[in-house]
């Protein structure tokens, strides 16, 4: 059997960090002797994505996505455990394996600030060794894709941020890699911009079978592009596979929103065990239901209440996230 | 070895240096006022005769020599590479099938030439005004390469081990300050070594800053004789072997440090 395009073993990254307490005197006695701390931004997590996957890696700030992200472009050394990336063991840095892989950061920007941003393609299409005819090609669908050929030719410091975003992902496509990271492609763009990068990394997925590793605090980014998520928090992997099933199984509750006839507005409900009232307006209330007791509590209000309107739902991803990202725990 | 890239790259930054032409001009005319000043103090000084066996005219040839060469070997490393390691932005280069001295080189590569593009003019002027006599031998001026090439060679590397310390502290500031002080003294802007007392003399042909600047320029217009040529060139030549193998030594171990901790 082939291996997978990515795979994680026991991946931890620990970090010295120099510890100070505030205070002259503190600092003083810093100059002497530095007291260090060890902080474990990512503990032995594990997981493998095959080729041609587009797969969401989650977590709140901090909870070591980047460091992960960076690991896997072979930035970082780990501090223990072992990476494949198309074969590769990313921090020996191989030139084959920079041709292959490409890692687009949302907050650092790599064009270069006073010239097109032709000319910044034109100069990867010689580092990466492209024929003049493949950069053709691949710039000209990649900027079909993206709709920017007015941008090509303006300063980029004339650009605004969304132009530049797109500017950063043909700078780090134009390789073609089989392998993307993006960090937090979204940040900072609005509704719109946010929603055609989206169909534009899924297109260019979809054409290319690249395999794509998407950070995003963004949940419409996850939502719209990967059908598996990937959760780390406080640098443990929580959970592993379908974003559905995530709330499914970190929130086992489903939210109930009825609508009562006007005369019972306002009066005291007589409400099943396990019904929670989470927000109640004169005729609207709702409610937070056991998943598994949903039907039957649900049967027993139908009984038992003038009600007008009834839709049961699973609570918004966001909320499923925040009460993970709030909790520490699955 | 990715030349073509390499060679992208530097027509690139070129293309993005000449943006900023005035601002380098400014920065190339800064470069210029220390040596234009002792330029003017020696051949001041010896108006009625000689100091040190030079006459004015020959004040004047070492100190448009001595310009060109100082510009031509001044070390940029502290912003091209330096500050692009304090700033975090080494990963874009690391990310890259290109080795990082390519980023560096083709800095040094551009800044150089749009420098060159005022310095030259400026150079020239001056000699028309103030009318140096250079009697520089065939020799003399063969000699004068190999002596400019190593210089450069020396005085990027050693710039370069500094600028890998932002690997470890994030100001280096106050060194880089010492090492400049030291170019100013020993390199032979203050005055060409022979000028100087005893002790600073060999100190300035021991340690590596005649070496960048001061020794190519004697070798074209000075009075070297074949043992000082002889004894120039192996001194420097070491310097060179020990600048480079130090860059090797930090750059390695800083990047396994940037590795460690992140940027």
């Amino acid at each position: 059997m082939s291996e997978a395009q990515i795979v994680v073993k026991q991946l931890t990254k620990t970090y010295r960090v120099p510890v100070r307490e505030a205070g002259l005197r503190a600092s003083m006695r810093s100059l002497v002797r530095r007291a260090y701390e060890d902080v474990a931004a990512v503990q032995a997590i594990a997981f493998s994505i095959e080729a041609g996957e587009m797969v969401g890696f989650i977590g709140p700030n901090g909870a070591g996505k980047t460091t992960t992200l960076k690991m896997l472009a072979g930035l970082l050394h780990p501090t223990a455990g072992e990476a494949r990336v198309a074969g590769f063991t990313p921090w020996e840095r191989r030139p084959e394996f920079l041709r292959t892989i490409s890692m687009v950061l949302g907050n650092k920007s790599q064009m270069l600030w006073d010239i097109p941003p032709l000319d910044t393609f034109r100069v990867l299409g010689e580092i990466y060794g492209l024929s003049p005819i493949d950069f053709r090609s691949t710039l000209d669908e990649l900027v079909e894709l993206l709709e920017m050929r007015s941008l090509l030719n303006k300063p980029v410091r004339n650009l605004s941020l969304g132009e530049r975003m797109k500017c950063e992902l043909v700078a780090g496509l134009l390789h073609r890699p089989a392998v993307v990271f993006l960090d937090e492609p979204t940040l900072g763009l609005d509704v719109s911009m946010q929603s055609r990068l989206r169909r534009f990394v899924l297109d260019y997925n979809r054409r290319h079978g690249a395999t794509v590793m998407l950070t995003s605090h963004y949940m419409a980014d996850v939502l719209a592009l990967c059908p598996r998520v990937i959760l780390i928090h406080h640098g443990r992997l929580l959970y592993d596979g379908e974003l559905s099933k995530l709330a499914e199984r970190l929130a086992p509750f489903k939210l109930v929103r009825i609508g009562l006839s006007n005369d019972r507005a306002g009066q005291e409900l007589d409400l099943p065990i396990g019904v929670e009232v989470l927000q109640r307006a004169d005729d609207r209330v709702e409610l937070r239901v056991n998943r598994g007791e949903a039907p039957a509590i649900m049967a027993r209000l139908l009984n038992t209440l003038p009600i007008t309107d009834l839709a049961v739902e699973d609570p918004p991803i966001e909320a499923v996230i925040d009460q993970i990202y709030q909790g520490g725990g699955v | 070895m990715n030349w073509r890239g390499g060679w992208a790259l530097v027509k690139r930054s070129w293309s993005s240096w000449l943006q900023y032409r005035s601002f380098f001009f400014v920065l190339a005319f800064g470069w210029m006022i220390p040596p234009l000043i002792y330029l003017f103090v020696w051949s001041t000084a010896a108006q009625s005769g000689t100091v040190g066996g030079m006459t004015p005219a020959e004040f004047v040839a070492y100190y448009l020599v001595l310009i060109l060469v100082n510009q031509l070997t001044y070390a940029q490393t502290n912003w091209t590479v330096g500050d692009v390691i304090r700033a975090g932005d080494l990963n874009a280069w690391l990310l890259r099938p290109l080795p990082p001295l390519f980023h560096t080189l083709s800095a040094e590569i551009a800044g150089k030439v749009v420098m060159m593009a005022f310095v030259i003019p400026a150079a020239l002027i001056l000699a028309l005004v103030l009318r140096p006599t250079l009697n520089a031998t065939p020799l003399q001026v063969v000699l004068f390469v190999p002596a400019l090439m190593l210089a450069w060679l020396l005085r990027f590397f050693w710039g370069y081990w500094l600028a890998c310390l932002a690997f470890w502290a994030t100001r280096a500031d106050a060194l880089l300050a010492v090492q400049d002080a030291l170019v100013f003294l020993l390199s032979g802007v203050v005055a060409p070594i022979g000028l100087l007392p005893p002790f600073m003399q060999v100190a300035a042909r021991v340690l590596p800053f005649y070496y960048m600047v001061g020794f190519p320029v004697e070798v074209l217009t000075g009075h070297l004789n074949i043992a000082d040529l002889l004894s120039g060139f192996v001194i420097q030549a070491a310097w060179t072997i020990i600048a480079i193998f130090l860059y090797c030594r930090l750059w390695r171990a800083g990047l396994l440090r940037y590795a460690a901790v992140g940027g």
